[in-house]
């Protein structure tokens, strides 16, 4: 047989056997489609931190207070520094005045300012980041500070820690769960498949019996595994999409679910995407350890 | 196949001796049949010749090589030569009596172009042309035992083994099944049958059916060779 043959036996042997054991095949398409319903809602997490995280990062500016006495050349040394660092965006010079008028358009501030008598700010510069610039500005603050006609350097750094810190539990929370529950699965379809083959040992010996290589009597049982795991996500993807569009509007109301529906369709295609693969991968490895059992092998 | 057996002993696990310091020997092309009473171990021998029943001691030569000490791939490949019509060696009861034969041309890597034809004539030739599309329950016992041993032939082994062949077969069922053993003889491969029914078998040679038969009678453990079966 050459290679073409051997990859339509084994995908024929494979889907009769699929056919032929409905109700344990349906047990395991369920099985896969319960785990990737359950690994969709960390995904989903996952992705929405993550684009909280880019929006957060795009929205971050960092301010670099001056000290009064600061003059024109001062000015220009440290702009001319901003400009140069690859970090940065643009760098936009706030004098004194400006932010004045900017903080007086609230009537409190207003007021306080009215009592002071004189302008109690100073001169600044509001830096807009590059993407990705953000939580690496350490040097660049450093190198700012160390100027003498500089004051303050505020780039939200704690701000930017926490909602880093809190993205990275609920990633290792959400990979330790979800890799719990793909185990859990992994051992579940394994043994589902392991009755399969229980089912069908008699053909397994025959097939040893007469001599059938190797890839003749376990790659049917792995395209099954496939194509089970492959159904799983196929339904999971078809549960998700009805969900997205049929009762969306209904759950847009609850916290969360709302950032989760306003996914933009490349991220929704590419969870779905991942749900199935991962379907995939845990009908064949399933399938695979099924293969491994004493008992299996000892049939051949 | 050439086939030698050397000081062959066999004790099953009861303690029973069914070989005893047994000799065999049959010339590549032979059509050896195996007679004697039930339980005498003409099953466990073939199935020796098959690969499945290792020897408690002595030496088993097929084409001069030990088949019980043959690297699993080497083993496989000699596997792919040999056609074993055993009573427990069933059926696929899920595929049809042509998916049954078409399965072990796959299997043994023998299916190339206008193998269906070849299928249809030669179930055709063995009466069962009505039940291609059959599945093996739908057939009668005499049915599948042809059909277990077209199964056997269709890839045209070096070596056929065939225990208790013709049990269940009405006259004319066993004509046509000792044809295709002799066809197959002919063509070269070695056959070896065990049976019960040696009357039957030298009736089939002495009507010119073809095959020059060595007979051998199991008794005792040893092999004792047979001019002709009363």
């Amino acid at each position: 047989m050459n290679g073409f043959s051997r990859l339509f036996f084994v995908l024929k042997e494979g889907f009769l056997q699929f056919l032929r054991t409905r109700g344990l095949s349906t047990a395991v398409v369920v099985i896969v489609a319960a785990t990737l319903l359950q690994l969709s809602l960390f995904l989903g997490l996952s992705r929405v931190l993550d684009r909280a995280l880019v929006s957060a990062r795009e929205k971050f500016e960092m301010a670099v207070f001056l000290s009064p006495s600061a003059e024109a050349s001062d000015l220009k040394r440290i702009q001319d520094l901003l400009n140069s660092d690859p970090r940065v965006a643009s760098a936009k010079l706030v004098t004194k005045d400006q932010a004045l008028e900017e903080f007086r358009k609230d009537p409190e501030i207003d007021k306080m300012v009215q009592a002071l008598g004189e302008n109690p700010l100073t001169d600044s510069f509001t830096v807009a980041l590059k993407k990705d610039a953000s939580g690496k500005l350490d040097d660049l603050a450093s190198r700012l500070k160390s100027d003498p006609q500089v004051e303050e350097v505020d780039y939200g750094k704690n701000e930017w820690e926490t909602v880093a810190n809190l993205s990275r539990i609920v990633r290792w929370v959400g990979l330790a769960v979800g890799g719990f529950i793909f185990l859990t699965a992994l051992f579940i379809v394994s043994n589902t498949l392991t009755l399969a083959l229980w089912a069908r040992r008699e053909d397994m010996i025959l097939l040893a019996r007469m001599g059938a290589p190797t890839w003749m009597r376990w790659g049917p049982y792995l395209w099954e595994g496939i194509l089970q795991g492959f159904l799983g996500g196929v339904v999971v993807v078809a549960l998700l999409e009805v969900i997205r569009h049929g009762a969306g509007p209904a759950l847009q109301k609850y916290g969360g679910i709302d950032i989760l529906l306003g996914l933009p369709p490349e991220e929704w295609r590419s969870l779905y995407s991942t749900l199935v693969l991962l379907g995939v991968v845990l009908g064949v490895f399933g399938a695979f350890l099924a293969l491994q059992k004493k008992w299996v092998r000892e049939l051949s | 196949m050439m086939i030698q057996a050397f000081h062959l002993t066999k004790i099953h696990p009861s303690g029973v001796k069914v070989l005893d310091d047994a000799y065999f020997s049959a010339p590549e092309g032979s059509f050896v049949v195996v007679v004697g009473e039930s339980r005498t171990g003409k099953s466990t021998f073939l199935k020796m010749l098959g690969g499945e029943e290792k020897p408690t001691s002595g030496v088993l030569k097929i084409d001069h090589k030990d088949i019980y000490h043959l690297p699993e791939p080497e083993r496989r490949r000699w596997l792919s030569d040999v056609g074993m019509v055993f009573p427990d060696l069933k059926l696929f009861p899920d595929k049809t009596v042509e998916e049954n034969i078409h399965f072990i041309l796959q299997v043994k890597g023998a299916s190339g172009d206008g193998e269906k034809e070849a299928i249809v004539q030669l179930l055709s030739r063995a009466g069962l042309a009505a039940k291609v599309q059959s599945r093996p329950a739908d057939l009668s016992s005499g049915e599948q035992r042809m059909l277990l041993a077209l199964r056997a032939m269709i890839f045209r082994p070096r070596l056929l083994l065939a225990d208790e062949p013709f049990q269940g077969l009405d006259g004319k069922a066993f004509s046509t099944l000792f044809h295709f053993f002799a066809e197959l003889n002919k063509s070269g491969s070695t056959v070896v049958v065990s049976t019960q029914q040696a009357s039957l078998m030298e009736e089939a040679g002495k009507n010119g059916m073809g095959a020059s038969i060595q007979w051998v009678k199991l008794e005792n453990g040893k092999f004792l060779p047979l001019e002709a079966v009363a």
